[in-house]
């Protein structure tokens, strides 16, 4: 209980986080996730005109304003800086006398920054030639000849759609990965506490056992995600079909406790689980997650193998055609049949509960050979 | 005094063997290789995808599909668009090629056929390359649109030749000889990389090293050797070193790999000495702290949540500081320990202000410590 009234708050900790992440990077112009230091690189300025400097975007680069060009040069060769800009001090004259402006710009070539003031010169020297370009054929020209030029755009940014469709895809199947302590106490736990000899000694079929533990287990993700959804609307997410989302993401954790019951049958001991089930949680995680990322830069047929892809597609609203639905449910029975059937094999195998264990390689071997099969 | 450091050392031993053999411990500094390693490779590819210059360079643009009209081959509009090296695929249907937006292709560029100054774009917005064909697009409607204004003007072709470039723009590099070699010299990926990606990998170890510190003090509690440990004719001072010198070399030696791993992926890191002192400080305040709350709580489980929380508070204090825009907060964010590893990292000649910056990371740091001493002196670590 306490675990999930834990779990419960911290999931209403990722939401605030969540939302005021998006908010953040909303508000801007634009989007950016680059860090945004200030002073990451630094410039020194001679331009006696204020022409160009005044263009200069401070938020990453340090202006220093100088009037001594040796000096400046010398500071940018000693790395003290990462580069220098010069304008020459005529250059406000020069621009309106209709002669071009040579700008110099002394980079310290062993500072990994160079690029970053390189480029931002550039910038500069290209917002000052638009600007001044459209104003002299502004003042030249009648204004039929321009071109209409009007842009329109489908769908929504892939960054932004990767921080909010994949976030909360993430969020909504986060409860799953949250549980495999459970299974691990209720299967390697029994063997901690030697209670396991009882369990196997009563009426039981080790089916059975591993079955029972495992609905048990499911029963209560069912619940904690019918929680999780209901908070994730309270708060106002936009979540289209939360009945099928939420039988997706159900139907999810069936396969995935299977897999856990393998690695709890297996393990010896809490310790070799929580190592065992980090490794292969990353793995699944991995699963669930790639083919996402896949349907978004590209709506591949194949990256709904994922239950996550399609719970993605669901609550977005997507219309999904039948053969989508099949490959997912599809997959998610197989991995569950495969994962189920090796559990009880292991947990009916003494050898593997009770020792002595035959190694990782051995079983795999065994495997491969049919011999587990036929046990 | 050669007693002290021999019983030392044996401690110091004994701990660091602990660590080695803890197979969690290991596995996670295995972790961290792919953390690194799969980060250094988001940054690379995200950057080429970003940076048009880039994708031009790796010869990319075959994926930046464009509809274009089939009656505006040949036309100045059309020469603009191939010099922006975009992939033209000409249509003759403009609802065939609105279909096609999004699977096909990344944006439709539609001319009115009764007024061919009128031209519109419509692009899918979800595509990875959309920004870089938006920007091309309008770069190309752009030059499209000054070279029909000057043809009507009747300038002569200097004056053409000033208003196309105004401003003339030269590059001198200094200190060719000792040029940086940076995997790829994209501002983006030098943001990234050293603005965020280098101080996080290099403290990773030492959110690691608070999570060990813990499990050695209140696992020795729990497993009651605690008090065997301190019956030992050895003084409190003793304990604690015996304990955060091993833990700290662990972690200062994982800091040192990734820095040479970092070298050799072509992202190099300046002034490490520096570096290493830095992180050698923030290490000794992670450890004590983690010694702090260990002695407060009763068991590994309570550590672990305690810890966690913690170390969700650091990382906010540390790495905030590098995503916030506001210019208010730049007098306090210079002492931040992140901010001074970024700016070290990246600098090949660090002025003497950076001693200045780091003194208050070293101060807090020895406060934490001493406490950390004090308190294990009063209490010796057994609440009863």
């Amino acid at each position: 209980m306490m675990i999930f009234v834990l779990q419960l708050s911290v999931l209403l900790l990722m939401i605030v986080v969540f939302n005021s992440f998006v908010a953040n990077i909303e508000s801007d112009k634009g989007i950016s996730i680059t860090p945004s230091l200030n002073g990451f690189a630094s410039m020194d300025v001679q331009d006696q005109s204020g022409l160009i400097s005044k263009y200069i975007n401070p938020e990453i680069i340090s202006v220093n304003n100088v009037t001594s060009y040796n000096t400046s040069v010398l500071r940018t060769k000693n790395g003290l800086t990462t580069g220098f800009l010069y304008v020459p001090g005529n250059a406000d004259s020069l621009i309106k006398t209709g002669d071009t402006v040579n700008m110099l710009v002394y980079v310290d070539a062993a500072d990994p920054k160079m690029s970053v003031v390189t480029d931002e010169a550039n910038n500069t020297a290209k917002t000052i030639a638009q600007s001044y370009s459209s104003s002299l054929t502004m003042s030249n020209n009648n204004q039929n000849q321009t071109a209409n030029f009007t842009q329109e755009t489908t769908g929504e940014s892939l960054p932004l759609q990767i921080i909010k469709k994949v976030m909360l895809a993430i969020l909504l199947f986060l409860p799953l990965l949250l549980f495999g302590n459970i299974i691990i106490d209720s299967i390697v736990g029994e063997k901690e506490r030697k209670t396991g000899e009882i369990l196997v000694a009563m009426p039981l079929s080790h089916s059975e056992i591993i079955i029972g533990k495992g609905l048990a287990v499911a029963l209560t993700i069912s619940l904690q995600v019918l929680i999780w959804l209901v908070v994730l609307l309270i708060f106002g997410f936009k979540i289209f079909n939360p009945l099928a989302v939420f039988i997706f993401v159900f139907l999810t954790s069936i396969p995935i406790i299977g897999i856990t019951s393998v690695v709890s049958a297996y393990s010896k001991n809490y310790k070799e689980a929580g190592i065992g089930l980090s490794l292969v949680y990353l793995v699944v995680v991995g699963f669930l997650i790639i083919p996402v990322l896949v349907y978004i830069s590209r709506k591949s047929f194949m990256a709904n193998i994922s239950p996550m892809t399609i719970v993605m597609r669901l609550f977005s609203g997507d219309f999904i055609p039948l053969p989508d639905y099949l490959l997912c449910l599809g997959f998610i029975a197989m991995v569950s049949l495969i994962s189920y059937w090796i559990a009880i094999k292991m947990f009916a195998r003494d050898d593997i509960t009770f020792g002595p264990r035959p190694g990782i390689f051995r079983i795999l071997f065994e495997f491969l050979t049919l011999k587990f099969i036929r046990q | 005094m050669k007693e002290a450091t021999n019983k030392l050392k044996a401690l110091t031993v004994k701990e660091g063997n602990d660590i080695l053999r803890n197979r969690i411990y290991l596995l996670v500094v295995f972790v961290q290789v792919f953390i690194l390693l799969g980060a250094f490779g988001l940054a690379l590819a995200s950057s080429v995808a970003s940076d048009p210059a880039l994708l031009d360079k790796y010869g990319a643009t075959s994926v930046l599909k464009v509809g274009v009209p089939e009656t505006v081959k040949g036309t100045p509009l059309d020469t603009a668009l191939i010099d922006q090296k975009l992939n033209i695929i000409y249509y003759n249907n403009v609802t065939d090629a609105q279909n096609a937006l999004g699977t096909g292709l990344v944006a439709v560029v539609k001319v009115d056929p009764s007024d061919p100054l009128n031209i519109s774009v419509a692009s899918d917005n979800s595509n990875i390359f959309y920004p870089i064909v938006s920007t091309k697009i309008s770069a190309a409607v752009n030059q499209y649109n000054l070279e029909e204004k000057l043809r009507s003007s009747g300038l002569n072709s200097t004056q053409i030749q000033q208003i196309l470039a105004p401003v003339n723009f030269q590059v001198i590099f200094l200190n060719l000889d000792k040029q940086s070699k940076l995997a790829l010299n994209s501002p983006y990926f030098v943001e990234i990389m050293y603005g965020f990606i280098v101080p996080f990998i290099l403290l990773l170890p030492f959110f690691l090293a608070s999570n060990i510190v813990t499990d050695s003090v209140v696992g020795e509690r729990e497993r009651k050797t605690f008090e065997v440990l301190l019956m030992t004719p050895v003084s409190s001072s003793q304990v604690m070193l015996g304990k955060i010198i091993p833990i700290l070399s662990f972690s200062m030696i994982q800091s040192m790999v990734w820095i040479l791993l970092l070298d050799l992926l072509r992202v190099p890191i300046y002034n490490t000495v520096p570096i290493l002192l830095v992180l050698f400080f923030v290490g000794l305040a992670f450890i004590g702290i983690g010694t702090l709350l260990s002695m407060f709580v009763d068991s590994t489980k309570e550590a672990n949540s305690a810890i966690t929380i913690v170390l969700v508070f650091a990382t906010f204090v540390l790495f905030m500081p590098l995503f916030i825009k506001t210019s208010y907060f730049t007098a306090i964010l210079n002492f931040i320990p992140t901010v001074l590893i970024v700016k070290m990292a990246s600098t090949p000649n660090i002025g003497l202000e950076m001693v200045v910056y780091s003194l208050p990371t070293v101060l807090i740091s020895i406060l934490i410590l001493m406490l950390t001493i004090r308190y294990f002196r009063h209490e010796r670590a057994i609440r009863l």
